[in-house]
């Protein structure tokens, strides 16, 4: 990844370019293609958000964007991340299904894990953990034990911790999936909230596209096998957002029934 | 009373109904060289806490050869479990190698593997450390290789995205996941390992408390060997409860169920 400090690409974050990825297939060891000449750009301050039917590997371009997989760089395909601090490397924060978080240290102790991680001055920790802890509505949690806390307090302290190192670009992978919808609901108000307070740079994955048009201002549609991204939306609502806003409920509905026509004429294809 | 309390008092009632049985069992037996009485072991095991034995030796010493035997060879045994695990975990050659010789050892038994140390390394140190390490490092290995298996790849991952150093990833991610196997590994091996070292100074290793259990077998003093039983389990519970199980309880206050209890 190369490293750029004096930001040379405008406020370009994330960019990738014609990525491919294949996996060969343990059966047949035929090369079957996850992810297929992907192109997008994500700006500093955006709301990215990727939406795809499951298993399309979107799951995949995050784990590449993270570093814990790799992409084939014999397609002519890159993949930058750019620092926008002082740091040299770009920091990456990333909020997964599940909170991934270490059930034997106390919630503090896991958000200095990670500011640890990124070696972050120990005597800005104390502070970072009260600030981003509030963020998300769990001030007072410090000393509590994950196992201790509900699904989506443990899903909050995943955010905080995340948020907590001020990452370049925070990768957020389908990170309500597993919630109830209550809560899920509530989760996407608040982070709502958190918006307007922090503006991270965002990437987030979901499945669900009411979710992606209530929380992104860029959509990024994706089709399945191979994962190809085929339209590229921008969302001119000004936040905070309403579900029920008709202009948010409106091109739900449309690109609902673009998506279907889509995925129809896939299966068409396919035979 | 509280369920806790009503559970311990069950428990105690419990023994005190064995030593009654045993109290009139050895009464209307009558032949104390068979079966003495409680209350006459126990003036038993005063006289040996508080005279020298044979050989001019309290029962201190005893307790403290047999205990220093037990921490080192169980201190050994646990630290080449814990690397052979380790090792099994990282490198497929190792795991199919050691995975074939591991059922040779577990299935052969404890009595032998002791006869068969002594025999090769003399009633030594030595001979206690093999038979020790015999018996309790192939079950150490496999218990650690499992936890090595069940670690939870999606933590490592998280790890990973947040650039957690080499030392962060093993203080904090690799050994919290193992310590549940080293602990459960740890109890299970401690109490084979004084039950080995107590079978080995049986057989002859000097001094220490099975050295004593043999002494007084010979002398057929019934008395005297029941004496020293009794206190070579009350020793080895009072360690396993008061100082393992408060180990543990300090190293996993994490689990909801420990917090309950305190």
């Amino acid at each position: 990844m190369p490293i750029d400090q004096d930001n040379g690409h405008g406020n370009v974050v994330v960019s990738v370019n014609n990525l491919t990825k294949k996996f060969p297939n343990p059966m047949t060891g035929k090369e079957f293609v996850v992810l297929d000449s992907i192109s997008l750009d994500v700006e500093k301050g955006n709301f990215a958000s990727i939406v795809g039917p499951s298993g399309c590997g979107k799951s995949t371009l995050l784990n590449i964007i993270a570093g814990i997989e790799t992409h084939d760089a014999s397609d002519g395909g890159t993949l930058d991340v750019y620092s926008h601090s002082d740091d040299a490397q770009p920091r990456v924060g990333y909020v997964f299904q599940n909170a991934r978080l270490l059930n034997w240290l106390t919630v503090e102790d896991n958000m200095t894990f990670a500011l640890e991680s990124q070696e972050i001055p120990k005597d800005l920790w104390k502070e970072r953990v009260d600030k981003y802890l509030e963020m998300v509505g769990l001030e007072g949690q410090q000393k509590n034990y994950p196992l201790n806390l509900s699904g989506g307090m443990q899903q909050r302290v995943a955010i905080a911790r995340a948020l907590a190192i001020e990452p370049d670009i925070l990768l957020m992978d389908e990170p309500f999936s597993h919630l109830d919808e209550i809560t899920a609901r509530k989760m996407r108000f608040d982070l709502m909230e958190i918006l307007m307070h922090a503006n991270p740079t965002i990437l987030f994955i979901t499945h669900d596209l009411g979710e992606a048009v209530f929380l992104a201002d860029h959509i990024y549609m994706m089709s399945t096998k191979p994962a190809r991204i085929f339209k590229h939306i921008e969302v001119d609502v000004p936040r905070p957002r309403q579900p029920e806003d008709p202009e948010i409920f409106d091109l739900e509905k449309k690109l609902v029934k673009e998506f279907f026509s889509v995925l129809d004429a896939q299966a068409i294809e396919d035979g | 009373m509280s369920e806790k309390a009503t559970a311990v008092s069950i428990r105690i009632s419990s023994i005190i109904a064995l030593l009654i049985l045993w109290h009139f069992a050895a009464i209307a037996m009558a032949d104390a060289e068979i079966l003495p009485t409680p209350i006459s072991i126990a003036y038993a095991m005063v006289g040996v806490l508080v005279e020298p034995g044979p050989e001019g030796k309290s029962a201190y010493f005893h307790v403290g050869v047999t205990l220093g035997r037990t921490f080192m060879t169980f201190g050994v045994a646990m630290v080449l479990g814990i690397a052979i695990g380790l090792a099994m975990g990282l490198r497929k050659v190792i795991e199919h190698s050691v995975m074939a010789l591991i059922p040779l050892a577990l299935t052969m038994p404890t009595i032998l593997m002791v006869f068969l140390a002594v025999m090769w390394f003399g009633f030594s140190e030595i001979g206690s450390l093999v038979a020790v390490v015999g018996v309790v490092t192939p079950y150490v290995a496999v218990n650690i290789f499992q936890g090595a298996q069940a670690m939870d790849k999606s933590l490592i991952d998280m790890a990973i995205t947040f650039r957690a150093s080499r030392k962060m990833l093993i203080r904090k991610v690799y050994i919290p996941q193992l310590l549940p196997y080293i602990f459960s590994a740890f109890r299970f091996a401690f109490g084979m390992t004084w039950k080995i070292v107590a079978l080995a100074e049986t057989f002859g290793i000097k001094y220490g408390i099975g050295y004593m259990f043999f002494f007084w077998f010979e002398q057929f003093n019934m008395e005297l060997v029941l004496a020293w039983i009794i206190m070579f389990v009350i020793l080895m519970l009072i360690l396993e409860h008061a100082v393992f199980a408060r180990l543990e309880h300090a190293a996993f206050k994490w689990r909801p169920a420990n917090q309950l209890q305190t």
